[in-house]
């Protein structure tokens, strides 16, 4: 775990959960930016500051980018809360870059969830090979259905987390979630976005909403109204680092 | 690590053999046919003409840094150098990088450093330069190549032509083959000399760093591995077949971590939600499985940008050869898509 020691976007101090490898990092961060910001709007590229990393730059990986997008009627609240994924990488050993996507500034705050890993290229030898671990959502009443590309690729210190949504039984699809998740790695703690759904506000992207894992057990408190749209599939993609007593090599 | 010391920087004044790296020739008939042709417009009459806009301020800065230029040698003779030749010579550089003409002098301070690499390999079928030291933006790689001349010529720097105008080295790697093809036409036979000049272009300021000078012997494939030489594992367009339903890929295995590296753009073919790169060669049999990767729409149609997760299926085949398929999993499905970053491998 690490604070980052400035940014060139006007956003305040951001927490890192880390493993640092020599030749690849696992980071995970979640903060949110003003894009009305001065800073901000004087970037072309969003710049981190951050203590010496292991690695002194990376190839492009991925974050997602979400924000809110919310219509309030006299009896419900149309959520057409969206997000995508933005390019990352690492500049050099103090300096992680994102993408600046300025689709949704006005939108109000942005939130960047940065779940990933970060390689090197050219590094002798190929890539090493993990193990599909399948996930096994379990619920007293099941009224949950996931795709089969539900699963995780476990190592000692970082996990591959995918699920894929396929449908909920209908008298639950307004009711907070939750499901044990047989297979994974009960060492991991983070709240994960959730992307997928018909947007009608934002038809440029899908929806977002917002799961959280802990324990091995799963949550989603709300999600967002085209939720299970046909052919908007749902999904989650990160590399979630675990919480083991030392994480650096 | 071969390195040559010196510090100073230089502006180079490229002659008209070079004019290829401004405005590439359309070799093609089609292509003629079609009307698309070659515009040639001279980059030193358009550069001398911008000089005339100068303002005055403007004028005397470019006369000022053509006097702190004016003492700097190179192979040992001074240089004479007005504002008019400096704003020429810098621009030059400048638009040989893809950069707009700079109206402002920049400051003649300048420190860039000499090209530091490992080896180079030639051979029939690989140009490249490996262990590059690399240098971050706005330092880019200028590389100069004859063609394969005689092996008892001991001097042909002075038949080099730019082959690469200013790249980003590939992670130490600077695979010119492509490049040179176009530029030359013709790959050096086994046993050809091949003169090199390397140096950095500061794509800012329109200063280059010290040059560094090589030349190699082109030898079989199988002599360059026998002394050492390893081809990157990577997939590129050079690597597969005109039929493929991507129209970039980068599939880099050389991460030595539990990913593959993808970027690539993937088209999608017969209603089907995924793209196949069918392979000319096989696959190593250690990068054979099935990896998972991010990706996201490139802004046309439906949910333009919307974000997706691809699965991705590398295998060897007796029945149809080798291939990649990328095929869509999470998100709404959209074409084109760009499948980027690290895909887990198992």
């Amino acid at each position: 775990m690490f604070n980052s020691t400035g940014n060139n976007f006007g956003a305040g101090t951001i927490q890192f959960k880390d493993y640092q490898a020599e030749n690849y990092v696992v980071l995970n961060a979640k903060f949110t930016y003003d894009p009305t910001n001065a800073a901000y709007q004087g970037v072309d590229t969003l710049e981190i500051y951050v203590p010496d990393l292991s690695i002194n730059r990376s190839a492009v990986a991925g974050a997602i980018l979400a924000f809110q997008d919310r219509y309030v009627y006299s009896s419900y609240t149309w959520n057409n809360d969206g997000g995508t994924a933005i390019k990352t990488w690492i500049k050099d050993k103090n300096t992680i870059c994102l993408e600046k996507f300025t689709n949704f500034d006005d939108k109000g705050e942005i939130t960047i969830f940065i779940q990933a890993l970060y390689p090197m290229l050219n590094q002798p030898g190929n890539p090493i090979k993990g193990t599909r671990t399948r996930i096994n959502m379990t619920q007293e009443t099941r009224y949950l259905y996931w795709d089969s590309e539900t699963f995780c690729v476990i190592f000692d210190h970082w996990v591959f987390l995918h699920i894929g949504f396929s449908s909920c039984s209908y008298s639950y699809r307004n009711q907070p979630w939750e499901a044990v998740m047989e297979g994974f790695p009960t060492d991991v703690c983070a709240d994960v976005p959730w992307i997928g759904g018909s947007n009608q506000y934002n038809p440029s992207v899908t929806g977002y909403s917002l799961a959280h894992v802990e324990n091995g057990v799963f949550t989603c408190q709300e999600r967002m109204s085209g939720f299970d749209s046909t052919g908007y599939d749902p999904f989650i993609f990160a590399f979630l680092v675990r919480d083991g007593e030392n994480n650096s090599e | 690590m071969k390195e040559l010391p010196t510090e100073c920087c230089r502006i180079v004044l490229f002659v008209i053999k070079d004019i290829e790296a401004w405005c590439p020739p359309i070799r093609s008939k089609t292509a003629i046919r079609s009307g698309l042709k070659r515009e040639f417009i001279d980059p030193l009459s358009k550069i001398s003409r911008e000089y005339k806009q100068l303002s005055d301020s403007q004028m005397q800065a470019w006369e000022v840094l053509a006097n702190h230029l004016k003492g700097i040698s190179y192979f040992g003779k001074a240089a004479e150098m007005t504002a008019h030749n400096a704003f020429v010579r810098i621009n030059s550089n400048r638009l040989l990088a893809g950069k707009s003409i700079l109206m402002d002098a920049p400051s003649h301070i300048s420190n860039i450093p000499a090209v530091v690499y490992d080896e180079i390999w030639v051979t029939p079928s690989d140009l490249i330069i490996k262990g590059i030291v690399h240098q971050n933006d706005p330092l880019r790689l200028v590389i100069k190549m004859s063609a394969g001349l005689s092996a008892g010529v001991s001097s042909g720097w002075s038949k080099t032509v730019i082959v690469s105008a200013g790249i980003e080295d590939d992670w130490g790697d600077a695979n010119v083959r492509g490049r040179y093809m176009k530029v030359v036409g013709f790959a050096p036979a086994v046993g050809d000399k091949v003169f090199l000049e390397l140096y950095w272009l500061n794509t800012e300021t329109g200063f280059v760093g010290a040059s560094a000078f090589d030349s190699k012997i082109c030898i079989t494939s199988e002599e360059a591995e026998a002394e050492g030489y390893v081809k990157r594992n990577k997939i590129t367009m050079d690597d597969i077949k005109p039929d493929s339903h991507v129209s970039e890929c980068d599939v880099d295995f050389s991460t030595g971590a539990p990913v593959i590296s993808f970027d690539t753009v993937c088209l999608g073919h017969s209603n089907v939600a995924s793209s196949e790169a069918y392979l000319e060669d096989e696959l190593p049999a250690d990068c054979i499985g099935t990896s998972m990767a991010l990706a996201r729409g490139m802004g046309e149609g439906n949910a333009c940008f919307a974000a997706q997760s691809y699965i991705i299926w590398l295998r060897n085949s007796s029945w149809d050869g080798s291939s990649i398929t990328f095929a869509h999993r999470g998100g709404y499905y959209v074409k084109p898509t760009e499948v980027f970053g690290p895909g887990i491998l198992y």
